[in-house]
């Protein structure tokens, strides 16, 4: 038999810690708020590319093929019923210049007419963001980055002096300076119906007069309306509540309330944890913070519930032994198992955390704050609870018990 | 339940899962790109391919057939060869022995048949393609690059403009014409297939896989659907017909002819359409030659119904004109009598009316089925009573953007796998073998239930997955540290397993059954990312329970029983 560690002399200063850990989170969440992300902010977010034009590509012949940039990757796919239904593609990384890349688009009847920067590697190219060009007579226009650091222009400041004329603008560098790649933000206050219509082009025009014509190239843009957002919140909030509540009943039906009661503090816990960490990071609050926040909400109850089990199973096994030694008895038990299964949730978290970005970058980085919390709070919070109803609440039933068993002595 | 058993369910559910996963494979890895481009147009970009293949593939067949070449037609015909030989067998005739173009034709009535047959192969070729899309498993925008909009149909912008609120069968009337114009617009538009929805009362979701580029497709979207009345010319379109049937790639996509002069001055080509079962715009695959100039503006139009005639109790539409367009009216049909009117919604030819005789105010036109009198009765009224749109919600994502993302995800899904993997087999050696194998099942489980689902897969979708792995892991860990238990109490290899199993079971049960009820409510909130992210998250959890409770089972009982193994390898300093 292992050696059973006293977890339940640790329950009075760990949730004294987690008290002084929420309290400050709760006041810096009333003092600072959440960072929201256009989910629940209504306004547009675009996302902008400063680039050089380098060619324009134009195509006269049988049908419309498609050409798309990206992945370091050029294609174009022929199809329909004029041409020879086939797709070309070139890796860009060894294809050469760009002038290369422009003979070979010559040799299937697309004309490339660099306008500088032939000599340059075609890796250079920025990918198609706004989906893929269909060509035709008239030529669409190809950009390139930068070749080197020294060539990259634009700064925040800049980019924020020029849209500045729009509203409450916010402007957000993404990727470091080299990139030139900006979110620009601009809030809708519901007083212009075309705003969604109107102010990309709007955005779009005031960088081209900052930066020069064809400089500009859009990635992406959200657009969120104030109705919508609302929407979003009061339906985040409620099912936050139905679910605290669904869990609530089930494990009040598997187990006993204090089990569930104990189970659902240790969510909130958890859930608090999280957004305290939001709001202390900046971290965007968007859907996918909410995701974040309700697997952990799944996580966390998964954990507690396995320890519970055995707590039950301990508890049959030894009815008349103290709360406290059961508990430690069980969570000594199931140490192993935590551990285990934390660490190898951490592995995969960890691995979405390091090779991705942008929003699910974030969404991993809770998580892992997240799973830490949750595996802390089944022990501390959870058990911590239960130990704590058994102490006082139970003592009363236990006391009642043994009076009326008396008698019958 | 014995093992022969319990391998068969396993065998079966494998098999059915394959099944389930077989389309998503064909489509993204053995159908090549421009083919993938072709079956992602819309149906009307289809229609018009499979026409010009057609007429193309004929007429080369027909100019060899000219210069009596007795050569076998090249291999690129053989399909239509096998639908020739087909139709001579069904007629009872002995196939000829050398497939050259004149046998290949002599297989047809006449010149019309033979059309009818190409077209109908390379239609249900590109469908059959668009079929198989459909059942292959959904990328979301943020995977597949494109464009969603929520649009809000503005009922008080409306009422205000009528001067009285409306009941709810109004209101349900002016989204569905915002709808009948929206469909129509952006069915123009695409190069893949769009999805317009109804969403909630005055909502309408509209996604554009694809594209993401926000200027064009605002303008498709906000842009009101413009409604004429134009007068045909019926012998131009004969003639066209004709010319067209002779040189079908003599006219381009935006309806210009390569020899202006086949049309009289003063007339424009539009195409016909009708609706296709699914209540989709179709093109008829003819064209209409129209008076350029409209002879009357939908504007005019002041209401719409459908009622039945009184005496043979046809379908038929009525609708009021004002006093200005009445007149207007009454001069374009005393002057065309016996020619044909057609109405023209977005420069869509959508149905023809015979003028009978000088109308005003009140026009009546009969001669269609109810449904079809519903569709032109609600293209009147989104005439009559236009619906301003606002756009609520709108998110565009560029297609290279989602490579990027796809492969970025796809490398974090994989190590982080690969991590657990290595874990798990260096923890719990045998066993984590075992684990291991549970888990790629589980893996393939869960592609194989979001593709029989048809559910979308997206970039939270496929995080749910890697945290679902790690979290499914659990069961395993579970039930493995409970077997080591059992072992340390001394109970041999059959007893621990059984037990360990057994007493796992509802720790297991109970911890999943907590987070479906969590993904399940997850599930419920509006937007279609965490949406992914829920489905994928429960099915992660359902087929864990799955391959951690049943198929881990039947492998340790397999190891002990066929394999004769008397240990229990599962860790460094357990027995």
């Amino acid at each position: 038999m292992k050696r059973v560690i006293n977890f339940h002399k640790a329950f009075l200063p760990a949730t004294l810690a987690s008290v002084v850990v929420l309290v400050a989170g709760l006041i810096s969440l009333a003092t600072m708020g959440l960072n929201l992300g256009v989910d629940f902010q209504a306004g547009i977010n675009q996302s902008v590319r400063l680039a050089y034009p380098v060619a324009d590509v134009s195509y006269e012949g049988p049908g419309s093929p498609v050409l798309s940039i990206g992945a370091g990757e050029l294609s174009l796919v022929f199809s329909g019923a004029d041409v020879d239904s086939r797709t070309v593609s070139w890796n860009l990384r060894t294809v050469g210049t760009i002038a290369d890349l422009a003979g070979l688009l010559k040799a299937e009847g697309v004309t490339m007419a660099v306008r500088d920067g032939a000599g340059l590697s075609a890796d250079l190219l920025v990918p198609t963001y706004q989906g893929d060009y269909t060509l035709g007579a008239s030529p669409r226009l190809v950009h390139r980055a930068p070749k080197s650091s020294a060539e990259a222009y634009g700064s925040i400041e800049e980019i924020r002096a020029s849209v500045s004329s729009l509203g409450s603008v916010s402007v957000q560098n993404v990727g470091g300076a080299d990139s030139m790649q900006y979110l620009v933000r601009v809030s809708d206050d519901g007083s212009d119906k075309s705003f969604s219509e109107t102010i990309p082009g709007r955005i779009r025009a005031a960088l081209e007069s900052a930066f020069g014509a064809d400089k500009v190239v859009v990635i992406k843009t959200d657009y969120v309306g104030a109705r919508f957002s609302e929407d979003l919140s009061s339906s985040a909030w409620k099912l936050s509540l139905f679910t605290a509540l669904a869990i609530l009943a089930y494990a009040t039906i598997r187990f006993k309330m204090q089990y569930a009661l104990g189970a659902v503090l240790a969510i909130l816990h958890d859930c608090l944890i999280m957004i305290a960490f939001m709001v202390w990071t900046r971290m965007e609050f968007n859907t996918t913070s909410i995701a974040a926040l309700l697997t952990i909400l799944g996580y966390s109850i998964n954990d507690t519930i396995v320890i519970f089990d055995r707590v039950r199973e301990d508890r049959k096994l030894d009815p008349n032994a103290k709360m406290s030694a059961v508990i430690d008895r069980s969570v000594t038990e199931t140490l192993g198992r935590t551990v285990i299964t934390t660490v190898t949730t951490l592995l995969a978290v960890a691995a979405l955390y390091f090779f991705t970005s942008g929003s699910i970058k974030d969404f991993a980085l809770a998580l892992i704050v997240g799973i830490v919390s949750g595996t802390y709070s089944t022990i501390f919070i959870a058990t911590g609870f239960v130990h704590l109803w058994d102490k006082y609440g139970g003592k009363r039933q236990a006391k009642a018990g043994k009076l009326a068993a008396k008698p019958a002595n | 339940m014995n093992k022969t058993k319990r391998f068969i369910i396993v065998l079966v559910v494998l098999a059915v899962a394959f099944a389930f996963l077989f389309p998503s494979l064909q489509w993204y890895a053995m159908t090549p790109k421009e083919d993938q481009a072709l079956a992602l147009g819309s149906r009307e970009q289809i229609r018009e391919y499979a026409w010009r293949m057609a007429r193309a593939d004929l007429a080369e067949i027909e100019r060899l057939v000219a210069a009596s070449d007795a050569e076998p037609l090249p291999e690129r015909f053989d399909p239509l060869v096998k639908r020739a030989r087909k139709i001579y067998k069904e007629l009872g005739i002995a196939a000829p022995a050398a497939w050259d173009a004149k046998a290949f034709l002599a297989a047809f009535d006449n010149r019309s048949d033979a059309l009818a047959e190409i077209e109908d192969y390379y239609r249900s070729h590109v469908l059959g393609l668009k079929k198989l899309h459909g059942s292959a498993v959904q990328l979301g925008l943020d995977l597949s690059g494109g464009m969603s909009v929520v649009i809000r149909a503005d009922i008080e912008a409306l009422e205000a403009k009528v001067g009285r609120s409306l009941s709810s069968a109004e209101r349900d009337d002016a989204v569905e014409r915002a709808l009948e114009v929206l469909n129509n617009r952006i069915d123009k538009f695409g190069l893949t297939e769009p999805v317009i929805r109804r969403q909630g009362d005055d909502r309408i979701y509209v996604e554009i896989p694809g594209a993401a580029d926000p200027d064009r497709i605002n303008s498709i979207i906000m842009g009101r659907g413009k409604l004429a009345f134009h007068i045909v010319d019926e012998q131009a379109t004969a003639s066209l017909a004709a010319y067209l049937e002779a040189n079908p790639l003599a006219i381009s996509d935006d309806l210009t002819l390569a020899d202006p002069s086949q049309i009289p001055a003063g007339t424009m080509v539009r195409k016909y359409y009708t609706k296709d079962k699914y209540g989709l715009d179709e093109w008829t695959g003819s064209y209409m030659v129209i008076a350029a100039e409209a002879g009357l503006d939908g504007n005019h139009i002041e209401s719409a119904t459908v009622s039945s005639d009184a005496v043979t109790g046809q379908p038929e539409v009525v609708f009021s004109l004002d006093k200005e367009g009445g007149e207007i009216f009454y001069a374009l049909t005393s002057a065309n009598v016996e020619k044909t009117m057609a109405v023209v919604l977005d420069d869509r030819v959508r149905t023809g009316a015979r003028i009978s005789g000088p109308i005003q105010a009140n026009v009546k036109i009969t001669g269609f089925d109810a449904e079809e009198a519903n569709n032109l009765a609600l293209i009147l009224r989104s005439a009559a009573l236009p619906v301003e749109l606002i756009v609520e919600s709108q998110q565009a994502v560029g297609a290279s953007l989602g490579e990027d993302t796809i492969l970025e995800g796809r490398n974090a899904v994989l190590l982080g796998l690969a991590l657990v993997f290595l874990f798990m087999l260096a923890y719990y050696k045998g066993a984590g073998v075992n684990a291991t194998l549970a888990q790629v099942l589980n893996l393939f489980l869960m592609f194989s239930i979001l593709s029989a689902f048809n559910l979308t897969l997206t970039l939270p979708s496929i995080a749910g997955f890697v945290l679902t792995i790690g979290m499914a892991v659990d069961a395993n860990v579970i039930i493995f540290e409970r077997i080591k238990e059992e072992l340390r109490d001394g109970k041999g290899r059959k007893a621990a397993i059984d037990a360990g199993f057994a007493k796992a079971f509802w720790a297991v049960m109970d911890g999943n059954i907590t987070t479906i009820i969590a993904a399940l409510f997850l599930s419920q909130l509006g937007t279609g990312s965490i949406q992914g992210f829920a489905v994928s998250l429960a099915i992660g959890n359902i087929s864990s329970l799955f391959t951690a409770l049943f198929v881990s089972k039947l492998l340790f009982d397999f190891n002990t029983d066929v394999a004769k193994h008397r240990t229990v390898s599962i860790g460094w300093r357990v027995k």
